[in-house]
C-alpha cells in the first residue's frame, strides 16, 4: 500500500498539543468546533491522531514559503 | 426614517411552532362567516374583510389600532376549526413522530442508553455546526425497530403515510376466515393462500386443547365461528398449528387522534429528537385555530366596472369558512360518520391548499378561469417569490437602461449619457453659499433644459416640482437649506452595468459625459470586463444618492481601479481588436513618418511635443523608405516605434518575448526593439499595461490605455485597413499545389482502406481494427489540412489583413485563414468523422459502406471556393454540434456559477486576516493561505516573489539619500516631535509594562 502522508503533495500534519491548542484557539478567539475540520479516516493523518485533536498543516507557499493551517480531527 | 423614527435593530429571530392559545390572543377578530362585504359595500363584521384586520381603502380608520392605511400593517384575526387538520408543512415530521412515539403512552421508543447516545450526538453536531437531520433521522430509525414499547411494553405498529396528510396504522387483527383456517391445519390440509406441498401433522381437538391451553369446548366453539379467540387465544392457537390466523388492515388515524397522541410526548422525549420543547409542542402541528393574515396581506382591488375582486388568498379563506360551518351544522344535526368524514377530508384539502396549492397528489385549487390560486406556499417560492424576487432582487429608482454604442473619443472612465436620461434622474444638492449661483441656475433652467432641476425641496420638508412655468420664480427663493434634485451633469459619478453579471468587474462606476442621441456610449476597451459588444445590448446605469455612496464608488468601483482583474491578477482591460492591429502596422516593420505625420498620430493623445527625429532622410532614398511620403533631402522623420515610445512612462525599463516571437525590449521608456500587439497591450495580460498597472499606478495605467487607443486608431486609418474575400485568395500555383496535397491525402487513404478490407491493418494497442483505421485516416486528412493552410500561409503576404489580424493577435487565428483559403478540412460530430445519417452510409450519394474521406464528411473546398451540397451539409451538422454545445455550456455553468457564489456569499475576510461565515467558522486562517491580493501581488511559477528587489525599492523611494537610508537601516531613531510627551513616553523606565495575562 502506498502511505499517502509521504507523497511529495501532501503537506506535513502533525498533531498539536493542548497547551498550543489553546494559543491557536486564544489568537483567534474561537472554540474548538471553529476550525475547519478533517475526518479521522483522512489518510494524510498521522496515525496517532484521534478525534478530537487538532492538526497542523504546514504547507510550501510560493508567497508566504510557508502556510499553516489548523484543522480539528473529526469522526 | 423620513419620519424621524429611530431605525430598528433585530435582536433576534426565533422560528418554532406557535400555540394555538397564542394565535387566539394575537387575534384581532374572530372570522365567522364567509362573506366580505354587503350590499352597500361595507365590510362585514367578523368576516373576511373585518376592519379590525387593517385598512387598505385611504381614508378609513383602523379599528384594531387607529391608523390609517398606509402606516397600519394590519391585524390577524382567526377561524376556530370544527375539528383538527393537520399542517402539510410539517407533514413528513408527523410521520417521524408517529413512528418513533408509543401508540399507548407516546413515549419515544428509545432506551435511556440510546437516548443519551442521541442527545449527544445532537450536542456535537450542534456545536459543529452540521446538519441536526442525520441524527435525528437516525433517531427515529432505531425507535422504529422497536416492536415494543420499552416503557409501557404496547406492540407498535408500522406507519402508513399516504401523502399529502393521511396516515395509517398498520395493525394485524383476526382474519375473517380463521374459522376455515384453523379446521383446515387441523385437518393437515394446506391453508389457503399457502402452497399445495405444504405437509402438517394432522392434531385433533383434544391435543390442540391440550397444547394451547384451551378448554376444548372453547375450541369447539372457536371451531364453529361461535366464538372469536381472544389475542393470548390467537398466539396459542398460531405457536401449535403454525398457522397465520391474522390479517393486515389499515386503521386511519384521524387528525385528533394524532393530536392526543402528540400531546402525551414527554418535553425530555422531543427533545432528543432535535425538537426545542421550549418553543414548541408536537400537538401544535395540528391545527385547531387558523390564523387570517390581515386584509393589507391579501388587498381586494376595485375593477374599472366598480366590482370587486378578491385575492386568491381571501377565495381561499372564504372556502374555508364555508367547509368549517357546513361541518359543524352536519355535526349538530348528527349526520352520519361517513358524512362528517368526507367534509373532514373537504376541510383538510382546502387548509392545506391555503398553505400550499403545488402539493403533489392533491389537484390544486382552482380559480373560476381555471387558473391555479396563488397561496402563501406560492408567495414566497421561487424565483418571483418573495425571497429571490422582492428581497433578495427589486426594481429600484434613478436607474437607467438603453442600448450601448462605442465612442472611442471617451476615456475608459467615461460612460455617454444620453440627455434624456440625465434629465430625468437627478443628484441631490445641499445648497450652501458656495454652490447658491450653481444651485439657482440650475433651477432656473427648469426640468426640460438640460444642466436643469425637477424638484426642490423647501428646509421645512415641502417638496415641490419644478416646472417650466414656476423654474424663474422658483429659482430666486432657493436660499441656503434648500435641497435641489438637479439633473446629471459631465463629471458625476454613475454606477454602470451588464447582466449577467458574472464578476465584480460587471458592476463599474464611470463618470458621466452627457451627449445628443438615445445610447449609452462606451469606450471599447471596456467591452472585455462587461462582455459587452454592440450588437443591441443594453446596459443599465444607476445615479448614487448620497455622498458616501459617491465617494466609494469613485474610490472603489471606478473603472481603472478595475483594470486588474482578481480572477489573474493581470489587466483585464487593455487594447482590443483594431487596438491591436493598429499598433501593430505602428511598430512591426518600424515605419517612417514625416513632422505632419507624426504629429497627426499622437493628435488625440497628450503628447503635444514630438522628440528629437530619429534621422533625416539622405540623398539617397532607402528602399524601406516608403512609408514616408515626398521624401525630400534633409526631411526628418520619425518611426512608430518612436511615436508609440511617447506614450510610455519615461524610466519604464521592459524586456519580454513578445506576441510575434521575437524580444520586445522598452529601456528608459522608448521601445528599442520589438512589435507591440497583443500580449504587449492586449486586454487579458499585456505585459506593458500590466507593468505599468502594478508599478505606475492605475492612474497612469488608464492614461496609457487610453492614449495607446487613441493612437492605435489613427495609426490604422493612416495605413487604411480593410479585409475582402479577394484578400484570402491564393494564386494559381499554391491552387494547385493545395490540390496535390490534398489528393495525395486521399490516395493514403484509399491505401488505408485498402490494406484494411484485405485484413492486414494491425490494430494500435488498446484498440480495435476499426477504431485503429478511423484514427489514421483523421490523423492523414489533418495533416492534409494542416500542408494545404501551410502553402495558402506561405502564399498570403505578411501585409495581408488577414494575417496582420492572425500574427497580432487581434482576430482570428491562421487556421481561420486556412479554412478560408486553403481547405475546410474534416467535419467531426461528438470527436469523430461522421458516421450518421442513413443505414451504413452517411448521405445517399455514396455507396453503402463507403469509407472514403468525402463520404465522411472531409470539406475539400475552401469557404473562398464554396463548398459542395454534400459538404456543406456536413458543415452543417458540424456546426450544429458547436452550437449545442455552447448552449448547453452555458445554462449548466450558470447554474454551477449561481450554486458556488450561494455557498461562497457569506464568507468574509475578518480585520485579523482570518476568512470566516457567518457563524465565525474559520474557512482560511490567512486571507489565500498567504494574505495578499492577487492584483498586488506578480508572481508565477516562473518568476517567484522577488522580495529583495521590492524591499530595494520601497526603501530607495523612502529616503531622499544614501546617508538618510543608511541610518534608517542601522535603527537609529532620531527625535520626533510627534507628542509633547514624546520623551516620556519612549524611555523605557517609566514605560507601564503592558500586563500579560497568561
Amino acid at each position: 500500500m502506498v502511505d499517502v502522508s509521504q507523497h511529495d503533495l501532501v503537506p506535513e500534519h502533525t498533531v498539536v498539543s493542548e497547551s498550543e491548542i489553546d494559543d491557536v484557539l486564544a489568537e483567534y478567539d474561537i472554540d474548538r468546533t471553529d476550525l475547519p475540520k478533517i475526518k479521522r479516516t483522512d489518510a494524510a493523518l498521522p496515525d496517532d491522531a484521534e478525534v478530537g485533536d487538532v492538526v497542523e498543516v504546514v504547507r510550501d507557499s510560493r508567497t508566504t514559503d510557508r502556510a499553516v493551517v489548523y484543522r480539528l480531527v473529526i469522526e | 426614517m423620513s419620519q424621524g423614527q429611530a431605525p430598528k435593530r433585530i435582536g433576534s429571530l426565533s422560528f418554532g411552532l406557535m400555540d394555538p392559545e397564542e394565535y387566539r390572543e394575537m387575534s384581532a377578530t374572530k372570522v365567522i362567516t364567509a362573506d366580505t362585504y354587503d350590499d352597500d359595500g361595507f365590510p362585514i363584521d367578523m368576516g373576511l374583510m373585518d376592519p379590525r384586520l387593517g385598512v387598505i381603502d385611504p381614508g378609513l380608520e383602523c379599528k384594531t389600532c387607529g391608523k390609517h392605511s398606509g402606516s397600519c400593517n394590519g391585524h390577524f384575526g382567526h377561524i376556530e376549526l370544527a375539528a383538527p387538520v393537520i399542517h402539510v408543512g410539517f407533514a413528513k415530521l408527523i410521520r417521524r413522530l408517529l413512528r418513533g412515539t408509543c401508540r399507548e403512552c407516546s413515549r419515544l421508543c428509545l432506551t435511556e442508553d440510546e437516548r443519551a447516545e442521541f442527545r449527544d450526538r445532537l450536542d456535537t453536531t450542534r456545536s459543529l455546526g452540521e446538519d441536526l437531520g442525520d441524527v435525528t433521522k437516525a433517531a427515529i430509525r432505531k425507535a422504529r425497530k422497536a416492536s415494543q414499547c420499552p416503557y409501557c411494553g404496547e406492540k407498535q405498529y408500522d406507519i402508513q403515510h399516504e401523502k399529502p396528510t393521511t396516515y395509517y396504522e398498520v395493525q394485524e387483527v383476526l382474519a375473517a376466515e380463521y374459522s376455515e383456517t384453523i379446521a383446515a391445519a387441523m385437518e393437515g390440509r394446506p391453508v389457503e393462500g399457502e402452497d399445495e406441498d405444504v405437509e402438517r401433522e394432522p392434531m385433533a381437538p383434544t391435543d390442540l386443547a391440550e397444547e394451547t391451553g384451551i378448554d376444548l369446548s372453547r375450541i369447539n366453539e372457536i371451531l364453529s365461528g361461535e366464538f372469536r379467540p381472544t389475542k393470548s387465544d390467537r398466539q396459542a392457537l398460531e405457536a401449535a398449528l403454525d398457522v397465520d390466523l391474522t390479517e393486515e388492515d389499515m386503521n386511519k388515524l384521524m387528525p385528533s387522534d394524532i393530536r392526543d397522541w402528540f400531546e402525551d410526548i414527554p418535553d425530555e422525549d422531543i427533545e432528543v429528537l432535535g425538537v426545542d420543547s421550549q418553543k414548541s409542542r408536537p400537538e401544535w402541528i395540528i391545527l385547531t385555530v387558523l390564523p387570517v393574515p390581515p386584509v393589507t396581506a391579501r388587498p381586494s382591488i376595485t375593477l374599472d366596472n366598480g366590482q370587486r375582486s378578491e385575492d386568491d388568498l381571501t377565495h381561499k379563506l372564504v372556502d374555508i369558512i364555508r367547509i368549517n360551518q357546513r361541518f359543524m351544522e352536519n355535526r349538530e344535526a348528527g349526520a352520519p360518520q361517513l358524512i362528517i368524514e368526507d367534509l373532514w377530508e373537504l376541510l383538510q384539502y382546502h387548509v392545506t391548499t391555503f398553505m400550499d396549492n403545488e402539493i403533489s397528489g392533491t389537484p390544486p385549487a382552482r380559480h373560476r378561469s381555471g387558473r391555479p390560486l396563488k397561496t402563501l406556499s406560492q408567495r414566497l417560492k421561487g424565483k418571483e417569490g418573495r425571497f429571490r424576487g422582492s428581497l433578495s432582487g427589486k426594481r429600484v429608482n434613478f436607474s437607467a437602461r438603453t442600448v450601448i454604442s462605442p465612442d472611442p473619443t471617451l476615456s475608459l472612465n467615461e460612460v455617454g449619457v444620453p440627455n434624456r436620461v440625465a434629465s430625468e434622474m437627478t443628484q441631490t444638492m445641499n445648497v450652501n453659499e458656495r454652490n447658491l449661483d450653481d444651485a439657482r441656475r440650475y433651477v432656473a433652467n427648469g426640468p426640460e433644459h438640460h444642466p436643469g432641476a425637477n424638484y426642490v425641496r423647501r428646509p421645512d420638508g415641502r417638496r415641490l416640482k419644478v416646472t417650466e412655468k414656476n423654474c424663474e420664480e422658483l429659482a430666486e427663493k432657493v436660499d441656503p437649506g434648500w435641497e435641489v434634485s438637479r439633473h446629471l451633469i459631465d463629471g458625476d459619478v454613475v454606477i454602470f452595468n451588464r447582466q449577467p453579471s458574472l464578476h465584480r468587474m460587471s458592476i463599474m462606476a464611470h463618470e458621466v459625459v452627457v451627449m445628443p442621441y438615445k445610447t449609452f456610449r462606451l469606450n471599447t476597451v471596456v467591452c472585455p470586463p462587461y462582455n459587452a459588444d454592440f450588437d443591441g445590448d443594453e446596459m443599465n446605469m444607476h445615479a448614487l444618492q448620497n455622498e458616501e455612496a459617491r465617494a466609494e464608488a469613485r474610490v472603489l468601483m471606478r473603472v481603472q481601479e478595475q483594470i486588474l482583474s482578481p480572477r489573474f491578477g493581470e489587466n483585464i482591460i487593455g487594447a482590443i481588436q483594431d487596438h491591436i492591429s493598429g499598433m501593430y502596422l505602428l511598430t512591426h516593420e518600424n515605419p517612417r513618418f514625416n513632422e505632419t505625420q507624426a504629429l497627426d498620430l499622437l493628435r488625440a493623445t497628450s503628447i503635444d511635443e514630438l522628440p528629437p527625429a530619429d534621422g533625416e532622410v539622405s540623398e539617397t532614398p532607402q528602399a524601406d523608405g516608403e512609408a514616408v511620403d515626398g521624401e525630400e533631402d534633409g526631411t526628418k522623420y520619425w518611426t512608430g516605434r518612436t511615436v508609440f515610445s511617447e506614450l510610455l512612462p519615461d524610466d519604464l525599463d521592459l524586456e519580454f518575448e513578445g506576441t510575434v516571437g521575437e524580444p520586445v525590449v522598452i529601456e528608459d521608456g522608448q521601445l528599442v526593439e520589438g512589435t507591440i500587439a497583443e500580449d504587449e497591450v492586449g486586454e487579458f495580460g499585456g505585459e506593458i499595461v500590466d507593468t505599468i498597472t502594478k508599478v505606475y499606478g492605475n492612474t497612469r495605467s488608464r492614461e496609457f490605455i487610453n492614449e495607446v487607443a487613441t493612437l492605435a486608431m489613427r495609426s490604422i486609418m493612416h495605413f487604411g485597413f480593410s479585409v475582402g474575400i479577394d484578400d484570402e485568395s491564393v494564386d494559381d500555383a499554391a491552387e494547385v499545389q493545395i490540390q496535390e496535397a490534398i489528393d495525395s491525402a486521399y490516395e493514403r487513404v484509399q491505401k488505408l482502406i485498402k490494406t484494411y478490407e484485405t485484413g492486414e491493418l494491425e490494430s494500435l494497442p488498446g484498440r480495435t481494427v476499426d477504431e485503429t483505421l478511423e484514427m489514421k485516416i483523421m490523423q492523414t486528412l489533418g495533416r492534409a489540412r494542416d500542408s494545404a493552410g501551410d502553402i495558402a500561409d506561405d502564399n498570403l503576404t505578411e501585409d495581408n489583413p488577414a494575417v496582420v489580424m492572425a500574427r497580432s493577435g487581434a482576430r482570428g487565428s491562421m487556421l481561420n485563414l486556412t479554412q478560408m483559403s486553403a481547405c475546410v478540412g474534416q467535419q467531426a460530430v461528438r470527436g469523430e468523422r461522421i458516421n450518421r445519417g442513413y443505414e451504413d452510409r452517411t448521405l445517399s450519394h455514396y455507396k453503402k459502406d463507403d469509407l472514403s474521406a468525402d463520404a465522411h464528411g472531409f470539406v475539400e473546398s475552401s469557404y473562398r471556393q464554396g463548398l459542395d451540397p454534400q459538404e456543406f451539409f456536413f458543415h452543417a451538422m458540424g456546426g450544429r454540434e458547436g452550437l449545442v454545445d455552447t448552449a448547453v455550456r452555458t445554462s449548466k455553468s450558470g447554474y454551477l456559477q449561481r450554486r458556488l457564489i450561494n455557498a461562497l456569499s457569506e464568507l468574509e475576510t475578518q480585520y485579523d486576516g482570518t476568512v470566516r461565515d457567518t457563524s465565525d467558522t474559520i474557512v482560511q486562517f490567512e486571507f489565500g493561505e498567504d494574505g495578499t491580493s492577487t492584483t498586488q501581488v506578480a508572481h508565477d511559477a516562473e518568476s517567484p516573489m522577488d522580495v529583495e528587489e521590492i524591499a530595494d525599492r520601497v526603501i530607495d523611494a523612502e529616503f531622499a539619500d544614501e546617508a538618510e537610508r543608511e541610518s534608517f537601516l542601522r535603527g537609529e531613531t532620531g527625535e520626533t516631535n510627534l507628542s509633547e510627551h514624546g520623551d516620556t513616553w519612549r524611555s523605557p523606565g517609566s514605560a507601564p509594562e503592558v500586563e500579560s495575562d497568561d
